[in-house]
């Protein structure tokens, strides 16, 4: 049986961008509580504001309104410091695009956050290992991202997310720019950490294979949540 | 630390062609500052070798007042105990009495104004180029009443060759009266200066003291150093209201001016380049971060402090300045050596009353090889403030527009 405790409360979040007639409402009066372990996909068509959510969640962007509250703590007032540090600390990212640092290798990429926060090198050489083999990438610690396939890529991005062991990982549609096959793959490995390790995962995807896979599924219409499905896991 | 120190090594190869370009552009311009400032070295050491090793020499001793307007009656009398304490001082290498006076040279043919120095042959070839400017006869052998050397525009003018015969006519001390002595031509000298070639004539001390009767006086008692730089002179010991030294400064203060503005020039130079070098750096590490504008988001998405995206930018500015500086050293010392070897002939341009006759040997010094690669790198890293805040102040959001 899974941990289930609050991660994230979200509370009244609105998002503006523009003003007066040209206003746009990327987000509008968004309450939601993401519990921790979860598998949850945010859903909805283009321009309905699943990115928007994510980068206010991960602490990118500021609210016009509301607050998010993450392990008890209010992100929406956080200096840059403090956001900065906040990211580092509870926020695993996995983009679209892979985004590793191209001038560094996989295991160097891997090793990126938990150098900024001070781990040990014994440690950090400890849990990139694990999280190499975890990932299936063993032998491919040397390599440049320029030197590994896209599948392979998103795979460094996962373990990079996870190494430093954050309280969520968000996900921008991360299977989007791989094939079936690998995003298949992809998405099984995802989900076999989520529940080997009660990883909270957050994916804003138009893929109907991880809604399948999803636990809850957040459905966004015009800034609102037009639905919000939880599946017995 | 030392994953910013890695990322900015890195970095800094990402667009080799680009790195070497830069490199490049600074090397350059640190090359032309340590060019500039030796050969601004070169012709200054030669000019003022050229100024006081022809015949001026480091600093003059006169009876005060003389300088303004030669008055033969202005003479130190009695020089015998001042040219021996001069010549016990350390620093003082010669010390060559001289007399000088307005005269009239006439020869069978012509009649021209000059300047006739009475000098002591030994003392005079040991501090000036007298003896290795003569072109035709011998120097002042010092045992012949009748013997004088002429420039040799002058002995144009008057039209005459070895042996001739020419009248010297100088007013004399104490009343002003005419003097006339005959003397023969016994060498011609060319110093490669009209001014000098064209005005002076030199006789023997003792034949001059005779012709202005003056006994034992002289008019100025000209000193060589035993070095030209950071000699120490104890002007206050004898100076005093009948008494002046001057050092070569004063004494052609016309050129000491435009050493002094060499430097002021050498140092505006510099400053141009670097605000050209500058410019162009800034220019390329803008081209840089606009490149990597998405990666920055993504580091600072990762939790990447805005002070260490800062501090990353400088390191790769302080990396670049390494190696720009290095380069520099190398094609500026280079080339500085060469020409400080070879040397470069100016062919006889006179600059400031001063005629380069011998090549222009460019001086290294040590600050060239440290002082100015060390503020091309700290100018590096200094230029790099600017684009480092415009990437430090990046929104991640704004930054990464394609995904999250």
């Amino acid at each position: 049986m899974q941990e289930q405790s609050t991660v994230f409360e979200i509370q009244h979040l609105n998002r503006y961008f523009g003003s007066g007639e040209i206003q746009v409402k990327a987000l509008d009066d968004i309450n939601l509580t993401i519990e921790r372990g979860e598998f949850t996909a945010i859903v909805g068509p283009s321009g309905s504001g699943k990115s928007t959510l994510l980068q206010l969640m991960g602490g990118l962007d500021s609210p016009s309104a509301g607050d998010i509250i993450l392990d008890g703590k209010s992100i929406a007032h956080m200096s840059g410091k403090e956001l900065s540090d906040f990211r580092r600390d509870h926020i695993g990212f996995i983009f679209q695009a892979y985004n590793l640092i191209p001038v560094l290798s996989a295991e160097e990429n891997i090793e990126y956050i938990m150098l900024l926060q001070g781990v040990p090198e014994q440690e950090r050489k400890q849990r990139v290992q694990a999280i190499l083999q975890q990932v299936g990438l063993q032998g491919f610690a040397e390599r440049r991202p320029a030197q590994l396939s896209g599948g392979q890529q998103q795979r460094v991005a996962v373990a990079r997310a996870m190494v430093s062991r954050p309280s969520i990982i968000l996900a921008d549609e991360p299977t989007a720019n791989l094939d079936s096959h690998t995003g298949a793959a992809l998405l099984d490995m995802m989900k076999t950490l989520n529940e080997q390790e009660n990883m909270t995962f957050v994916f804003s995807t138009h893929d109907p294979k991880i809604m399948e896979r999803a636990d809850r599924l957040i459905r966004l219409v015009d800034g609102k949540v037009a639905e919000d499905i939880r599946r017995a896991a | 630390m030392v994953i910013t120190l890695k990322l900015a090594l890195r970095n800094i190869f990402r667009n080799s062609r680009r790195t070497w370009l830069t490199v490049g552009l600074i090397a350059c311009g640190l090359a032309t500052l340590m060019f500039t400032d030796a050969m601004v070295k070169g012709i200054s050491q030669a000019m003022v070798q050229i100024a006081t090793g022809t015949f001026l020499g480091e600093a003059q001793v006169h009876r005060t007042g003389f300088r303004e307007n030669n008055d033969v009656d202005l003479f130190l009398p009695d020089t015998e105990e001042l040219l021996q304490s001069l010549r016990e001082l350390p620093t003082v290498k010669v010390a060559a009495p001289r007399i000088l006076a307005g005269a009239m040279l006439a020869s069978a043919q012509n009649v021209a104004g000059a300047m006739v120095y009475g000098i002591d042959p030994g003392a005079e070839a040991a501090l000036g180029k007298i003896k290795q400017a003569m072109v035709q006869g011998e120097y002042l052998s010092g045992l012949l009443e009748t013997e004088i050397l002429l420039g040799d525009q002058l002995a144009d003018l008057l039209e005459v060759e070895m042996g001739d015969r020419v009248v010297v006519t100088v007013s004399q001390s104490n009343g002003g009266e005419l003097a006339q002595e005959l003397f023969r031509v016994s060498g011609i000298f060319r110093f490669n200066d009209r001014m000098l070639d064209q005005n002076l004539a030199f006789i023997n001390l003792s034949s001059g003291q005779r012709m202005l009767a003056i006994d034992n006086g002289v008019h100025e008692i000209a000193l060589g150093f035993t070095q030209q730089k950071n000699t120490i002179f104890p002007w206050q010991q004898f100076n005093h209201d009948q008494l002046e030294t001057l050092s070569w400064r004063e004494l052609i203060p016309q050129l000491s001016g435009v050493l002094n503005m060499s430097d002021i020039s050498a140092l505006i130079v510099a400053g141009i380049l670097f605000v050209l070098v500058s410019l162009g750096l800034i220019n390329s590490m803008f081209m840089s971060i606009y490149e990597r504008q998405y990666e920055f988001g993504v580091l600072l998405a990762l939790g990447t402090r805005r002070s260490q995206l800062f501090c990353q930018i400088l390191w790769e500015g302080f990396f670049l300045g390494i190696l720009s500086a290095l380069a520099g050293v190398v094609l500026g010392g280079g080339l500085s050596y060469w020409k400080a070897v070879t040397g470069i002939d100016y062919g006889n341009l006179e600059m400031s009353g001063v005629t380069l006759q011998e090549p222009i040997y460019l001086v290294l010094s040590w600050q060239q090889f440290t002082l100015m690669p060390l503020i091309i790198i700290v100018m590096t890293v200094t230029a790099c403030i600017y684009p480092a805040l415009h990437a430090a102040r990046l929104v991640p959001t704004d930054a990464m527009r394609k995904t999250l």
